[in-house]
């Protein structure tokens, strides 16, 4: 493929994040945190009134629109910033923009994005061309 | 930032595991799955191990931690910010383990969250069997200090 510095990469999209996944998560990441798992510990936190998706699902998301981007390559490093929460039913964009090319290596800025809301993720990649 | 005592010093606390953590086939395409992908058929995993696996077996858990650094997990450490830089992909059915330290613990004042430890931890992704690391990854969360608040 042809890439070129400020191409826009095809958005990865979750139509509604689930709450299913974050009881998924809870097991891969060891960690019963129960703002992932329980709305009532969320409400008595001040925190909303819907479960809150774990920070790295929403990193996983900015993974999927990079590989997807760049289907022969590999993510060489990636640096992300969390900004806000993702709540269960939540539609989210993973958006990204070539910044720089070298060889090889690929450099890109990306965000998530939550549907009619702000920007929760963001961050900065590079990605080796297989 | 007179006013308050300083930060635990917990720089340099190891992290360094003692467990084996295995990316079994069933996990990473249930992984894969709940983000809205297949698994790669080429037996490599989800990059988003570079953080599961460092956290599930570092040499502390999420609560030991927070007790380290003097903090109550209970009262909602947040992710600030994570960076990874990966030497090769992460293959499913490999062993690995982890040795990391605590870098800093620095009390700052927030606007929005009030007294707050900002907490930079640092580990590393090896062959069980030894070996240069695959992935060296620093964490940065935010532990609130509500019993410092004004």
């Amino acid at each position: 493929m042809n890439y070129q510095v400020g191409d826009a990469l095809p958005p990865f999209v979750i139509e509604c994040v689930s709450p299913e996944a974050m009881k998924q998560w809870a097991v891969f990441l060891a960690d019963p945190n129960p703002i992932h798992l329980d709305v009532e510990v969320v409400k008595a936190m001040g925190l909303g009134d819907r479960v809150i998706n774990q920070g790295p699902i929403n990193v996983a998301y900015m993974m999927n629109m990079l590989m997807a981007a760049f289907p022969t390559g590999r993510i060489e490093t990636m640096n992300s910033r969390f900004l806000d929460n993702v709540y269960a039913g939540e539609k989210v964009t993973a958006r990204g923009t070539i910044t720089a090319i070298d060889g090889a290596r690929i450099s890109c800025e990306f965000q998530l994005d939550v549907d009619g809301g702000s920007t929760v993720n963001s961050g900065t990649a590079t990605v080796l061309i297989g | 930032m007179d006013e308050f005592p300083p930060a635990p010093n917990v720089a340099g606390v190891s992290l360094d595991g003692s467990k084996v953590f295995i990316i079994s086939a069933a996990e990473n395409a249930a992984l894969c799955r709940s983000t809205g992908i297949e698994p790669a058929a080429d037996g490599s995993a989800h990059p988003i191990y570079y953080y599961i696996a460092t956290q599930v077996a570092m040499g502390k858990t999420v609560a030991g931690v927070c007790e380290t650094c003097e903090f109550d997990v209970a009262d909602g450490p947040m992710m600030g910010s994570s960076g990874v830089s990966f030497r090769g992909p992460l293959m499913v059915g490999e062993s690995y383990k982890v040795t990391g330290e605590i870098l800093s613990l620095v009390r700052k004042q927030s606007r929005k969250l009030g007294v707050m430890d900002v907490l930079t931890y640092r580990l590393r992704l090896h062959p069980a069997d030894g070996g240069d690391a695959i992935l060296e990854t620093d964490n940065v969360w935010v532990l609130p200090r509500k019993e410092l608040a004004a």
